[in-house]
């Protein structure tokens, strides 16, 4: 350890001296290809905020995940920044990271005392993340492991039980059978069911996109972006077009910058669609139509949807599973007499119009029909 | 760089618990108690495990290890667009008029686009052509769109796949084959567009030397040309059938496959159709060599060798001509009395028309002479308004091949066709072709002739294509892209613009020829509002009924006398007519085409040496035995009942080579068999020995019943009796209405029972409605040793029954699809409970729920269930352009593709129903009659299938169901089908003395 630091302090103070030499030089410094480990390391320790500066450290990774995260941070991930860094110089990087230009980033980035060799291992140990992608997650302990530590238990001790019998009393063998039994048994009901279904999947999405920011704070309709959901069997992902039509204007988040809504400016200049992922996936053998049950059925987003306007990263609240469907179907009130279309249903009509049924559901005209989803 | 979509994230289990009970797993263990609180109490769950709790625990223990294998969610990306084009809701259909046109067949069609890709044909209601009708080539087209056989670069010369540094090369060529004085020839099939037409001839003026031959696979000629001679006018008539009472067939199979059959149909089924209290139904003769769909339809179906036609017509004219005091031919005896036939010509008198497929200018002669002294011309037959098919000349291209083999040709451009395979000299035309300085040829998709020219300029697909068309004089149609070209292929005008070196666009051209030509007709006063309005309708209509006036020049009878026909040879005359799947084999590489089976043969995949039942007994051959006709030319007999003693019969069409993995080596290319007789292509031999190979194959057959063993399947009778009871024929109905008892309840429905109304009279088993379902429903194509195993996989067939004569049996046609019995017997087997019944009256299939245990198949008394053997897409098996990435396009989205394991059958296109109960919904308004129809209602071009509500009494199907016709296919099983079939009725007897 010692001789490490040793390193990096000889090689940081050579550096140094080398730059107070010649300013001319930053240009042939940028241009610096090809970098060795102990350099990396150095940009490493830069970007962390542990190497020795004058003033004072800055830590990059305080606000630029390294990791792959569960949380939402507002702020672009050392990945997205790597990127778009990969085919540019280090100078281009000090110019955004000395001069910051939005508003949050200029309240973040400020009295930087990093010099350009500093920027150039910066960029340096970056780079890396286009290749290897970000770090992992920290590991947890799956419900897998546990899992297959209490099926060994469950094994063990029914092998004592029945053969070896080495432990004399039997109520122990009971309890752990029972405990690791009953485990086991619920884990696998449990993911037997959620086989397939995906409730509470909340990808990172090619853009922060928070939807508690647009229909929340915003209050923008869901219509608004989401136009078809009244006309045709999908919702609609809004065209960049349409975030264009107050992006053109709003180009600094409160929480994220410039950096996110660059990237919708990127796709509408560069033709190239923003690939966002789909989150309420329907198996194929699924039919199903937003018209129906936003137009017809009257259903309101959030029925299904959940509190879109409180969420920053968009969560699937409903399992989608047709259990779930089903029990809607069931007891799904229709608006019989609003609708025209409905008057083709003659004794039910008659039955309305005599008092005999107050409420016509959905399944007493047919909602829970296989071929009114399943074709 | 790494795609961000590729960064897969953990399966995360969440830990709340569910209540829902999914598919594959639920909390509910066996023999648990609670299992049976959860179910609906049926009354055969009377066991502590039910079936259902078994399947419930089957399921689990899956679910369980495919949960133990860690598995991981796909990442689903979605791209909106960029900017969001105005016309288009993702989700929704939108639809183009368009104008279906292959150089032989035409229609005019709307296609059916989803996303941005063309997924499904209609016919154009507002044509007066063909109406809704098309036919299956017209429905299959789009699946032609994406075949991987498709040309995708342009190539040549020096450089590769470069159209800039090919045009520049093709210029200079044309420039200095010009300048040597030879000749520059463009060889295209028959061309109706009439911007075409206009722009080939300035191509054309730029040279010293061109010329324009068209050529078509299969030769109409000797029709024009004899109304050349006869009328002055090389022309082909348009046949008026709802203004006759009697049409004579000698080897025309207009209901199939002959000129323009989705014209004649509708025109034809409208006089023979008995639905609104007609008492008159147009009369049919046909005299054929082999069965066709036509000969079927016929009244009386009589045999003819192709050597007997002249001498048939020559008497019949004699007779004819003799009773009205006009001269006659010399004379020639056919082997039977026609008096009858001549009396039946006669009675019917200016409203009898005689038809003659052959091509062979006496014959088409006298045929012309017979309809004009009878005066057919004054309402059946229309000179003025022709059709402008058919437009090749036989002998303008025999000339070409012998200028192409002397060398006098510099440069020969060549579009659409492909000589090299149809051609019957194609080794002439191939080494007469070498001999050109500049060859270049523009093709859609691979084929024999691709590859033998300098340069390759492929095409584009019609529905990626600009173009007009002009079918009948003053009807005219448009064409419009519905996708941007696939590949980089370019339209073969674009092509002749930049090769006369102008900068407009054909696009651009084509508009601006309709605002100098044709835009003065209308009364708009804005050429864009027009030409938006005109490519919207797909139609428009410059001028009404031509009439003019139609004189037999009497000298054109001394051209018969130099004709002759070819005296009968030894062994069998061969006949080689083409076939409704493939017609002339230009879509080969169809995969729906290829498995589609002939109407009457029920054979596909491969063409067959078609023999008569007396023959096949005489010489000892059963179906299946191979037979060599000629050297290269071996395939096996099949027997048909109806094909003349004496002859032979072999479809054209089939044994391409390099044209794709579906259409290479599929049967034997008998083009080369076609003869010259007097300048004119004939699809006759005198003689064919045929040898028996010893070797012999199973045929793939799709029906290996014909007849219906005494069983009223289908009801037929005849008119008289019809006239003096509608229910005549129906009897079996009637008895059964009344002495009927059931012990189920009565099936009751509330607002919608889906019914299905077919009428049989109106049917003439084209097979449009088959390829139409499959487009529709995503139906896979199996292959030949699939259906060889009786696995085919079409929701709706075709059924085909003799009665009678087995040498010349009357033929009845039964399109067969679900008949949705409201006391279903496949319902009540199934042990998942996969089928069951709407409260609409559909018998739903629910595949995500179907474990094939194939009891519904074996239980349903129609066999119209089908069984996935196999996962059919993505499968290097079935990897036929239906299935390959690219084919995948044509996908209809809103019906699942099914899985390997489970079964399906028709679903009354219950995406469509639903489709249009929605939008009804969205309109506030009640659902129309007619509104909803199924894919094969819709392809029909007979109308024999109307579809509707039968809650609704107003509507057309309740009507039907309410006609003395109306019967239900195997009513006395008290299935309680919603399809009701309509006897057939037939003309009384005509006299045969």
């Amino acid at each position: 350890m010692k001789y490490l630091l040793n390193t990096v302090f000889l090689l940081s103070f050579s550096i140094s001296v080398f730059a107070q030499e010649n300013q001319a030089g930053d240009s042939i410094l940028y241009e610096k290809r090809s970098f060795t480990a102990e350099e990396i390391i150095r940009g490493e320790r830069l970007f962390f905020g542990l190497a020795y500066l004058a003033e004072k450290s800055v830590n990059c990774a305080g606000c630029h995940n390294t990791r792959v995260s569960d949380t939402l941070n507002w702020n672009p991930d050392a990945l997205a920044i790597s990127r778009i860094y990969k085919n540019k110089t280090a100078a281009d990087l000090r110019n955004v990271l000395l001069s910051p230009s939005g508003k949050k980033m200029s309240e973040v980035h400020k009295d930087f005392q990093l010099t350009p060799e500093d920027i150039v291992l910066i960029k340096a140990y970056m780079d890396k993340f286009t290749t290897i992608g970000l770090n992992p997650g920290k590991p947890v302990i799956t419900n897998l492991l546990l899992f297959i530590v209490a099926s060994l238990l469950f094994l063990l001790f029914l092998t004592d039980l029945i053969i070896t019998k080495k432990l004399r009393f039997r109520l122990i063998h009971l309890t752990i059978l029972g405990i690791t039994g009953t485990y086991i048994v619920s884990v696998l009901a449990v993911n037997a069911i959620r086989l397939g279904r995906s409730q509470n999947y909340s990808p990172d999405q090619p853009i922060k996109f928070s939807h508690a920011v647009h229909a929340g704070q915003n209050q923008t309709n869901c219509l608004y972006c989401h136009s078809y959901a009244e006309t045709s069997k999908t919702s609609g992902i809004p065209a960049t077009s349409i975030c264009m039509n107050c992006h053109l204007i709003v180009r600094n988040g409160t929480r994220s910058g410039t950096f996110e809504i660059a990237k919708i400016i990127y796709s509408h200049d560069n033709n190239e669609p923003i690939k966002w992922i789909k989150i309420h996936n329907l198996p194929d053998f699924v039919f199903f139509s937003h018209a129906q049950h936003v137009s017809i059925g009257k259903v309101e987003c959030s029925e299904c949807h959940g509190e879109v306007d409180k969420m920053d990263l968009m969560v699937q609240v409903s399992d989608l599973s047709m259990g779930w469907c089903i029990e809607c179907h069931r007891t799904k009130k229709v608006n019989f007499l609003s609708d025209k279309f409905y008057s083709d249903y003659k004794d039910i009509l008659e039955k309305v119009r005599t008092g005999k049924v107050d409420t016509v559901t959905a399944e007493m005209l047919g909602a829970t029909d296989c071929m009114k989803c399943h074709y | 760089m790494s795609e961000p979509e590729k960064i897969k994230r953990p399966h995360y289990v969440s830990k709340k618990t569910s209540s829902a009970v999914p598919f594959g797993g639920t909390e509910i263990i066996p023999g648990d108690e609670n299992a049976q609180v959860t179910q609906p109490k049926n009354e055969y769950e009377t066991s502590a495990i039910s079936r259902r709790g078994f399947l419930k625990a089957f399921g689990f223990s899956i679910g369980t290890a495919a949960v133990l294998a860690a598995c991981k969610r796909p990442v689903i990306n979605a791209l909106p667009y960029i900017i969001q084009p105005p016309e288009i809701t993702p989700g929704k259909a939108l639809y183009y008029a368009s104008t279906f046109f292959d150089g032989h067949e035409y229609a005019s069609v709307v296609v059916k686009t989803r996303d941005g890709r063309p997924i499904k044909i209609e016919g154009n209601i507002l044509s007066a052509f063909n109406g809704e009708g098309t036919t299956a080539r017209v429905q299959a087209s789009v699946l032609s769109l994406y075949d991987d056989a498709r040309l995708k670069n342009a190539s040549g010369g020096q450089t590769a796949s470069d159209w800039g540094a090919i045009d520049s090369q093709v210029v200079s060529e044309l420039e200095k084959v010009n300048a040597v004085g030879k000749e520059i020839v463009l060889l295209t099939p028959t061309i109706i567009s009439p911007s075409t037409i206009k722009l080939i001839s300035e191509f054309g003026s730029q040279f010293g030397k061109f010329s324009w031959v068209r050529y078509d696979s299969i030769s109409r000629n000797a029709i024009r040309e004899a109304n050349r001679l006869s009328f002055g006018k090389a022309v082909i008539p348009d046949i008026l059938f709802r203004n006759a009472r009697l049409v004579v067939g000698i080897n025309a199979d207009f209901l199939g496959t002959w000129i323009a059959p989705v014209h004649f149909i509708p025109d034809y089924v409208s006089r023979r159709r008995l639905n609104n209290g007609e008492e008159d139904m147009l009369r049919h003769i046909q005299y054929e060599t082999g069965l066709t769909t036509t000969g079927c339809s016929a009244d009386l179906r009589k045999k003819l060798k192709p050597s007997e036609e002249k001498a048939f017509v020559t008497d019949l004219h004699n007779r004819i001509a003799e009773k009205l005091g006009k001269s006659l031919l010399p004379a020639e005896k056919f082997s039977e009395d026609l008096t009858y036939l001549a009396d039946e010509i006669l009675a019917a008198g200016y409203k009898s028309v005689v038809i003659s497929g052959t091509n062979d200018i006496g014959i088409q002669i006298i045929v012309n002479r017979i309809n004009y002294i009878l005066g057919s011309y004054r309402q059946c037959l229309d000179l003025n308004n022709y059709l402008n098919l058919c437009a090749g000349d036989d002998s303008e291209m025999e000339n070409l091949v012998n200028r192409l083999d002397s060398g006098s040709v510099g440069a020969l451009l060549m579009f659409n066709v492909n000589p090299a395979y149809d051609y019957p000299d194609s080794g002439k035309f191939i080494d007469g072709l070498k001999k050109a300085e500049l060859t270049v040829n523009m093709a859609v998709s691979q084929n024999e002739t691709v590859g033998l020219a300098r340069f390759e300029c492929p095409v584009n697909h019609y529905l990626e294509s600009w173009d007009d068309a002009e079918i009948i004089p003053g009807q005219l149609s448009l064409s419009q892209p519905c996708i941007s070209p696939i590949f980089n292929t370019r339209s073969f005008q674009d092509s002749l613009l930049k090769w006369s070196g102008k900068a407009v666009s054909w696009a651009d051209y084509l508009s601006s020829n309709w605002e100098s030509s044709f835009f003065h007709f209308s009364k708009m006063n804005e050429f864009r509002k027009f030409w938006e309005q005109v490519l919207s309708n797909g139609v428009f209509m410059y001028a009404g009924n031509i009439t003019g006036p139609v004189l037999f020049d009497e000298n054109a009878l001394s051209y018969i006398e130099g004709t002759q026909m070819k005296p009968a040879g030894e062994g069998f005359e061969l006949i080689l007519p083409e076939g409704i799947p493939l017609a002339t084999g230009l879509h080969a590489n169809n995969p729906w085409l290829m498995e589609l089976p002939d109407p009457v043969t029920k054979h596909c995949w491969e063409n067959v040496v078609v023999i008569s039942p007396g023959d096949a007994a005489m010489h000892g051959i059963i179906n299946g035995d191979i037979l060599r006709l000629r050297e290269n030319i071996e395939l096996p007999a099949l027997i048909q009942p109806g094909q003349t003693e004496g002859t032979l019969m072999i479809m054209l069409g089939y044994g391409r080579k390099n044209s794709g993995k579906v259409a290479d080596n599929k049967g034997v290319n008998v083009f080369p068999l076609v003869e010259n007789h007097d300048g004119y292509r004939t699809y006759s031999l005198n003689t064919a020995v045929p040898e028996k190979t010893g070797k012999s194959t199973v045929l793939a057959l799709t029906q290996l019943h014909h007849s219906m063993e005494g069983r009223p399947i289908v009801r037929s009778t005849v008119l008289s009796r019809y006239k003096e009871d509608q229910g005549s024929g129906n009897e079996f109905h009637r008895q059964f209405e009344e002495s009927h008892k059931t012990l189920y309840p009565d099936v009751k429905f509330d607002g919608f029972h889906w019914g299905m109304a077919i009428d049989l009279n109106s049917c003439i088993g084209c097979n449009a409605c088959v390829i139409a379902c499959q487009a529709e429903n995503n139906v896979p194509t199996v292959g030949k040793s699939e259906v060889t195993r009786h696995r085919i996989m079409h929701w709706l067939k075709i059924d085909r029954y003799f009665e009678g004569d087995q040498n010349n049996p009357t033929v009845l046609f039964q399109p067969l699809t679900c008949q949705h019995c409201d006391n279903a017997p496949c319902e009540n087997v199934c042990p998942v409970s996969a089928t069951n019944h709407s409260n609409e009256g559909l018998n739903q299939m629910t595949y995500n729920r179907c474990v094939g245990t194939k009891y519904c198949i074996n239980n349903c008394p129609y066999k119209v269930r089908r069984f996935n053997w196999f996962r059919y897409t993505s499968n290097k098996v079935f990897d036929f352009n239906s299935a390959s990435d690219l084919g995948k396009m044509v996908l209809n989205p809103d019906v699942t593709v099914r899985e390997r394991g489970v079964v399906e059958k028709c679903s009354f296109c219950v995406q469509r129903i639903q489709e249009k109960k929605l939008q009804a919904k969205l309109e506030n308004r009640t659902l129309k009659d007619f509104e909803i129809k199924t894919a094969c209602m819709q392809a029909c071009p007979a109308r024999a299938i109307t579809f509707g509500n039968l809650k609704d009494s107003g509507s057309k199907v309740s009507g039907l169901f309410e006609d003395p016709r109306c019967y239900q296919l195997l009513e006395n099983l008290h299935t309680l089908p919603s399809t009701g079939y309509l006897t057939r009725v037939w003309n009384d007897e005509i006299i045969d003395s």
